[in-house]
């Protein structure tokens, strides 16, 4: 409480932001000191969705965990897949077929693009517009499509096994209509929001981060190249050899270069499926020798794998001792990196934009809570 | 200005395109056949991988003396329909069916039982 103008006292208002906010994508509570509209300070407070994902490790055998690793981000649950499966593989020293490798680019780069899709319209529709949502909504329904079609469901895919992917390849036409449609309507967001001069008022040097607060803060993914750091672990990943791809980086450092970077890494993305389709129909498919799902067991030691999640560098640890079970099983994941920046940018913005910030940061509240 | 103009233009483009959602209770949409959804077995030889596969302990089961299968129940209020038990039957017993309104005022129809090891 301090003194004030003609003697007035003058007090700062703590509000809870969340947990049932609809801008927090999922239960984020942060608990705001505010002086007027502009932000003082903000704690964020994090676990309404913890499921303790990696103690459960720790009780299910590496095959029974395989579908659980889904549920880390929901929106992106082949990374995550792709991440574990890589781990029991480079451990068990099981090598992948070409077709399987490319078949898990083709994968990983459709979800990217689902999780995209669901940011851009998702964040459109914090900022007050609404038609955006609907139509990304409706292109991301025909990459879901594929995923049920293929995969047996929408999101919870548990379709890369240790060895490879469940079943081969299918249904290559949808794949090449998405190609086909996607590049136009990525134009037609475009023109809907990239200039629109309301959008440019809300995110325009709004939530600026600075190249060594976001190197001090961890963060990595998107968030870090529209800050103006090229660090792209696709670029050194051993699926993604042999492809042709470059980092979309971008100096803008504010939300609205969050926006734009990941306009660029759809369509970045859109061209590593091209690829991938090309590669892909250059080999055949093989008969499938999976290893016996039951009685894998890692031997003693520690296991370390990352892998470019559409929310950040996403990585794993696992410490074996030759059970059955890990010993101890550890996620790193993007979007926690991302919640406790919130604690440096909201600092002196005010309330509206704090939303507009928050949602630029792409904040995925299960892959934080775990 | 123009540009807002220039959105507003493509807003206004969709007024004239098809609609592309439905009304779900009256209409649904033809779900794909390899959709995972509501369990069925038959043609059971009671050899317990699916249960050890299982990671949210949907599937239980009763042995007699001679470790024979007796009886096994699928509890759909457990099960995540990730389909590792499917994927693993060595007989190809368990199918999962493009059903998934699965919401019932009995509580028993979530749990779907079975007699028997050698047949459903």
């Amino acid at each position: 409480m301090t003194q004030g103008w003609l003697g007035m006292t003058k007090t700062t208002l703590k509000l809870n932001l969340g947990p049932q906010h609809p801008s927090t994508h999922g239960v984020l509570r942060l608990i705001l000191e505010l002086e007027g509209e502009k932000i003082l300070s903000c704690e964020p407070d994090i676990g309404y969705l913890h499921r303790g994902m990696e103690k459960m490790a720790e009780k299910l055998s590496y095959i029974q965990y395989l579908p659980v690793v889904d549920r880390i981000d929901y929106l992106a649950g082949c990374f995550y897949s792709e991440l574990f499966c890589r781990t029991i593989e480079n451990a068990l020293n099981i090598e992948l077929s070409e077709r399987d490798k490319n078949i898990r680019v083709l994968l990983l780069e459709l979800n990217r693009i689902s999780s995209h899709l669901l940011w851009i319209g998702a964040f459109l529709m914090d900022l007050g517009a609404v038609s955006p949502f609907f139509y990304s909504m409706r292109e991301r329904e025909m990459v879901l499509r594929f995923f049920e079609k293929l995969t047996g469901q929408r999101m919870m895919y548990n379709y890369f096994v240790f060895g490879g992917v469940r079943n081969d390849i299918g249904y290559i036409d949808d794949i090449k209509e998405i190609i086909k449609i996607l590049p136009n309507k990525i134009k037609d967001y475009e023109r809907i929001i990239t200039d629109n001069p309301i959008f440019l008022a809300r995110t325009k040097n709004k939530g600026i981060l600075e190249k060594s607060v976001a190197a001090n803060y961890s963060i990595t993914g998107v968030n870090l190249r529209a800050s103006g750091i090229s660090y792209d672990l696709r670029q050194n990943d051993y699926l993604y050899k042999g492809y042709e791809f470059n980092p979309v980086v971008l100096q803008g450092k504010d939300a609205w270069a969050r926006y734009k970077a990941r306009i660029l890494e759809l369509k970045e993305s859109l061209n590593l499926i091209r690829q991938a389709l090309d590669k892909i129909s250059k080999t055949k498919t093989q008969a499938k020798t999976f290893i016996s799902p039951l009685g894998i067991k890692l031997p003693e030691g520690e296991y370390y794998n990352e892998i470019e999640a559409p929310r950040g560098l996403a990585s794993i640890y696992i410490k074996s001792l030759g059970d059955n079970v890990p010993y101890r099983l550890k996620w790193r994941t993007g979007s926690y990196y991302s919640v406790n920046l919130l604690k440096k940018l909201l600092l002196g913005e005010f309330l509206n934009d704090a939303i507009a910030i928050a949602g630029s940061l792409d904040i995925i509240l299960p892959e934080v809570d775990k | 200005m123009r540009a807002l103009l220039i959105g507003l233009l493509t807003v206004f483009k969709h007024l004239f395109m098809r609609p592309v959602t439905l009304e779900y209770p009256e209409k649904k949409r033809e779900l794909s056949p390899a959709f995972r959804g509501k369990l069925y077995t038959s043609g059971c030889i009671g050899c317990g991988i699916c249960k050890k596969v299982c990671p949210s302990g949907a599937i239980q089961y009763n042995k007699d003396s001679d470790n024979k299968v007796t009886s096994y129940t699928f509890d759909l209020k457990k099960c995540i329909f990730c389909g590792n038990c499917m994927y693993y039957c060595p007989k190809g017993a368990i199918k999962m069916e493009p059903e998934y309104e699965l919401g019932s005022d009995n509580i028993s129809d979530l749990k779907l039982s079975y007699k028997g090891g050698n047949n459903d």
